[in-house]
């Protein structure tokens, strides 16, 4: 049997007053999940605890990740250091996984060119972001967790401000990782996204969280569709 | 919100002008009489100022064939620079490596804490104070001069960027945390380059400090043009004086100047290319 990536046990997160309670889930290699919900309900308090930013309120989750590049998190803004070149941003991920040796930098810039050629920033690669669009900077986040193979990771509406050719381009990133066994959990506001995506959506509503499997979700559209 | 502002430094100016009248027990008499001391002293005594500062010195024979490299001006100016240029430089890595165990989102609070009992105090003394105990320890001279201005620039360049590293946004930190990157490898790739604009500022803002300190250090004999001062100063001859500090302002006006070019490589505002002359001296077309 394959193992859990993640395993939610009793889950409670919020800062003071729990915002999300008892949750009990698991995602296993390969899975996409879609977190949807109203603004301000706990989506990237969630995922921040997940990442191991903030101390769950009560219960636990483990965590089957190795400790260095295991893990993936592209913050809801991105966390990229605007004031380095793209390419050093990326090279931040694949510095998590390419361990010393002699030939470390040249595989580390192979796997940085890699995924910038991946998400068509290549011809950026020596730009400042903060000279980057905003779709351009999104580009830029993928790239840095494509280089570091992660194999769970945590986007919060990294798709943002994305025109439909820019989701494509990210959505093939993605795909590459995930073909390889990586699992993704990723917070998104449009449900057309989600629906690209996902193979579960986890939808928030009243500090609870239901698990939804894609084809459930996307009946119970046409279904509402129909009515 | 304007009036507020208003009345707020209305108050704060009120407070002083309090306190000042406080401290000088209400003889204003003085600061009259003092002015028409300055301007007699002024004209008397520093005006003109005496350029033979910038002419070579009678001993020994000059050398070079333009003759302000022999000068007092020049040879004290450019020990000065360099003792400053060397301490900036020491002190600014010294300084790294405290304020990333001093500030708070980067270590945790027991790590803090002590470092930065450690930085004031190191701060506590001024750049004075360690050169004259530099002086008395190893003597006279240059090196004396270094390792005082080292030891404040840690102090004093350390509070600074701890403070830069604690405003910084923490998304990116977040991020590299996350991703399992480790320590020391966050502080070179994500803190030190997120911050450069600032690092850089600061960088020559302290540069120009310890050029200014310089000359004060120097009047206690750690070496640099302060020695000529302190000299012209017993010898009253204060045209002379004069001479060096203009040599001084316009040294740390050029300092200014190259700061500002420096940074403009790092900050957003380089990004916009406008067409000033500087741009039009270095533009590759
Ligand atoms: N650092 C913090 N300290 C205390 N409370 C916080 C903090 N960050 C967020 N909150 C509160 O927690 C609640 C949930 O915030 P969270 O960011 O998880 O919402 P979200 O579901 O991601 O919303 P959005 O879709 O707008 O991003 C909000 O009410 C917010 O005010
Ligand atoms: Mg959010």
């Amino acid at each position: 049997m394959v193992e859990a990536v993640l395993e939610l046990k009793n889950l409670s997160v919020g800062y003071d007053e729990p915002l999300i309670s008892n949750i009990n889930l698991e995602v296993f290699p390969g899975e996409v999940i879609t977190i949807l919900g109203p603004s301000g309900i706990g989506k990237t308090t969630l995922v921040r605890t997940i990442a191991g930013l903030i101390r769950p309120l009560s219960g636990s989750f483990d965590l089957n990740v190795e400790r260095r590049g295991g893990l993936g998190y592209i913050p809801q803004r991105l966390g990229l250091v605007r004031h380095a070149t793209v390419a050093h941003n990326v090279s931040l991920g694949a510095r998590t996984r390419v361990g010393f040796s002699l030939n470390m930098w040249k595989e580390r810039s192979q796997r940085t060119m890699d995924a910038l050629r991946m998400l068509g920033i290549a011809d950026k690669s020596n730009e400042p972001v903060r000279r980057l669009s905003g779709g351009q900077q999104r580009r830029v986040a993928t790239a840095r967790t494509l280089a570091q193979r992660p194999q769970l990771m945590l986007a919060d509406e990294f798709l943002g401000e994305l025109d439909h050719s820019n989701v494509e381009i990210v959505f093939e990133a993605v795909q590459n990782l995930v073909d390889d066994g990586t699992a993704v959990i990723m917070i998104e506001h449009h449900d057309d996204n989600a629906q690209l995506f996902a193979t579960r959506i986890w939808e928030i509503q009243d500090g609870k969280i239901a698990d939804i499997s894609i084809k459930e979700w996307k009946n119970r559209k046409t279904g509402g569709e129909e009515e | 919100m304007k009036y507020r502002l208003f009345g707020i430094i209305s108050i704060l100016l009120l407070l002083a002008w309090q306190t000042l009248d406080g401290l000088i027990e209400g003889d204003w008499g003085r600061l009259e009489g003092g002015l028409g001391n300055l301007s007699v002293f002024f004209s008397e005594s520093m005006w003109p100022p005496n350029w033979s500062v910038i002419e070579a010195r009678p001993y020994p024979v000059c050398e070079s064939e333009i003759e302000f490299f022999c000068s007092v001006g020049y040879l004290g100016m450019m020990e000065t620079i360099k003792i400053a240029f060397v301490a900036t430089i020491l002190g600014f890595i010294g300084a790294l490596f405290f304020s990333s165990l001093a500030a708070r989102n980067l270590v945790p609070l027991y790590v803090a804490i002590p470092v930065r009992i450690l930085l004031s105090a190191i701060r506590s003394l001024p750049s004075l104070i360690w050169a004259i105990l530099f002086v008395i320890v190893i003597g006279f001279g240059p090196l004396s001069g270094v390792l005082a201005m080292t030891f404040y620039t840690v102090g004093y360049l350390g509070k600074l960027q701890y403070e830069t590293f604690e405003g910084m946004a923490n998304d990116s930190l977040e991020a590299s945390r996350a991703m399992g990157l480790p320590r020391s490898s966050i502080l070179l790739n994500v803190v030190i380059p997120e911050n450069s604009n600032h690092l850089l500022s600061q960088l020559m803002f302290m540069f120009e400090y310890n050029v200014r300190h310089g000359t004060v250090i120097g009047i206690v004999g750690a070496g640099g043009i302060g020695y000529y001062i302190s000299t012209y100063l017993k010898f009253l001859q204060y045209e002379k004086v004069f001479a060096l500090l203009i040599l001084i302002f316009v040294v740390v006006v050029i300092i200014d100047l190259l700061s500002m070019m420096v940074r403009s490589f790092v900050n957003d505002e380089g990004d916009v290319r406008r067409p000033t002359w500087l741009n039009v001296v270095l533009s590759e077309k």
